[in-house]
């Protein structure tokens, strides 16, 4: 099967290449993989392909970790809770419509030009989501379980722990890695402003002046830094619920 | 071959018809699709379309809104717009491209005096700006403006902090502190203009190649598809007497046309009239002289200065997308 997959990958990419060769389509609107493949050597070459990929992973995880660390205790709460759910429903119905960008010129105002603007862009974006999976996921532990903790004496903090957490874990993470994929959407709105490096800067620099092996470049390096964060999230995921296996 | 009366009078009707349509004064009306924003450099091709100076030479604007130049120049490309505006960084980053789906048909202004570098308070000149935070739109013409005033400032690149900041930005930006220098233009430009104690450092009049070549660091270029101007040769010159119709309008009688643009830009009239009277509107006669002389050598310096700054990989020659024949 991953012969296939790559097999698969390998001739698309061919495919590709070869109508542009071909000069079937104009290099402006395609350019050719071998393109961006020679502007990612060059970026190497002169020290400026890592740099940008490190500054929107890092924006892109301590955005991502802080909306899921918030989300997670506050969800459950709201998903336990019908009263709590009643009062912050309406926000979070609010907030969660919200593209990433309309945040732009508040988090500016906010928090400055500064790395906290970014990251706070990326929370913004991924928080009313990731709340919205917790709760869900809250309420979807079979309610006779958590009954029976309860007549078998457990505290609200041990049902809590032992039923409630365990039960939606699952869920919450099955979630929280499509919340991944969207803090990398939200990345770019976040490197829109005052920003000198990241994907998302490389790939608007790119529109700017019509290199578009540049702005190719920089969404298949998103593309591929999503796949491999993925990869380590599934890794995560498996140790976390070993006790499922 | 004989005619009989009837066909006698069908034949006349339809050559009737038929002349009538190649008379300029009784021709169908026909649609020129423009490319536009609220930007001062797109101001006689709103007014030759409100003022009716279109209508009058036959022609119907079709005005499609665009954010950037750079959206403006990929419609371009794709076909959706037959004449546009747009900043020559844009057009020339697609020129080194080799694009070639455009040409430079006429300059409608010189906007220099009403794009510039301000700082905060406590900052005299640009060579204080070492170590500052200056804001500035990337890849417009004010980006180019402080690279290169930088430069004659002898502060090496990294030796000021230049962050990216989108035009509507940038006086927030300023007045809150976070940046001690913004590069503007109108209205954003006078805005920050407007806030206590700022400073300007430099115009567009600092540029090295407007002191040499009268070229500001990003001119406003009209253009036109290559493939409509074949087919529509005789149109693209009605199009630009109306548009330097509008033009002589903005130039001669600006409160008159200030009043006909504020709905389009929702500025004031104070605004307006700063706009308006601080851009040179090029009359028509004067555009060849613009199109082959050293405006076009200064277009191609600038070229090259944005391979210098890496802003772009090659420099187009400039003279290849330049046609002079309808002005």
């Amino acid at each position: 099967m991953a012969a296939t997959s790559a097999a698969s990958v390998l001739i698309f990419i061919a495919l590709w290449e070869a109508v542009c060769r071909a000069g079937l389509v104009d290099p402006i609107f395609l350019p050719p993989p071998s393109a961006a493949l020679g502007k990612a050597a060059a970026m190497l070459g002169d020290g400026t392909f890592w740099p940008h990929i490190l500054a929107s992973a890092r924006r892109v995880m301590i955005g991502f970790l802080a909306a899921t660390a918030v989300a997670i205790p506050l969800g459950i709460f709201l998903g336990t809770s019908s009263f709590a759910r009643a009062a912050f429903d309406p926000i979070l119905s609010f907030l969660r419509p919200l593209p990433s960008m309309s945040w732009i010129p508040l988090s500016l105002l906010w928090f400055g030009i500064t790395e906290t603007q970014k990251y706070s862009i990326v929370f913004m974006g991924c928080f009313a989501p990731a709340m919205v999976y917790v709760i869900e996921a809250t309420r979807n532990v079979d309610p006779l379980l958590v009954r029976a903790a309860q007549n078998l004496g457990a505290s609200r903090w041990q049902v809590m722990q032992e039923v409630i957490l365990p039960g939606s874990l699952s869920q919450i993470l099955s979630g929280f890695k499509v919340i991944l994929g969207l803090a990398w959407t939200c990345v770019i709105a976040a490197e829109l402003v005052a920003a000198r490096e990241g994907l998302g800067f490389l790939i608007m620099n790119g529109k700017e002046f019509f290199q578009t092996e540049v702005v190719v470049l920089g969404m298949v390096l998103i593309s591929t830094t999503v796949l491999i964060t993925d990869f380590f999230f599934r890794l995560i995921e498996n140790w976390v619920l070993r006790w499922k296996q | 071959m004989t005619l009989n009366r009837r066909s006698f009078i069908q034949k006349s009707a339809v050559a009737s018809f038929a002349g009538a349509l190649s008379l300029p004064g009784f021709a169908a009306e026909q649609t020129v699709k423009y490319g536009g924003s609220p930007w001062l450099g797109h101001y006689p091709a709103h007014l030759a379309m409100a003022e009716g100076y279109l209508k009058e030479v036959g022609i119907n604007q079709d005005w499609q809104s665009f954010a950037t130049s750079s959206a403006r120049m990929s419609a371009f490309m794709s076909g959706g717009v037959d004449i546009g505006c747009a900043g020559i960084v844009s057009a020339l980053a697609l020129m080194s491209r080799g694009a070639k789906q455009f040409a430079i048909i006429a300059i409608p202004e010189n906007f220099g005096r009403v794009e510039g570098l301000v700082a905060r308070k406590g900052i005299e000149t640009v060579a204080d700006l070492k170590g500052k935070k200056i804001g500035v739109t990337f890849a417009s013409s004010t980006h180019l403006l402080v690279l290169d005033v930088l430069e004659q400032a002898g502060i090496k690149p990294g030796e000021a902090d230049v962050l990216n900041i989108p035009g509507p930005e940038l006086h927030g930006a300023i007045k809150t502190g976070q940046i001690d220098a913004a590069a503007a233009w109108t209205p954003h430009f006078d805005n920050i203009l407007r806030e206590p104690g700022v400073k300007l450092l430099a115009d567009d009049s600092q540029f090295s190649l407007y002191k040499s070549f009268k070229v500001t660091p990003g001119p406003d270029v009209l253009l036109v598809r290559r493939e409509f101007a074949v087919k529509n040769g005789e149109l693209v010159k009605r199009y630009l007497s109306a548009y330097f119709k509008a033009s002589d309008l903005l130039r001669e009688q600006p409160e008159k046309a200030s009043q006909a643009l504020l709905k389009f830009t929702g500025l004031t009239m104070k605004e307006q009239m700063s706009a308006v009277t601080g851009s040179d509107w090029y009359p028509q006669a004067q555009q060849k002289e613009l199109l082959t002389g050293e405006f076009v050598q200064g277009l191609q310096k600038l070229a090259e200065m944005l391979v210098k700054h890496k802003q772009i990989d090659k420099a187009p020659v400039v003279k290849d997308w330049i046609d002079a024949s309808f002005v």
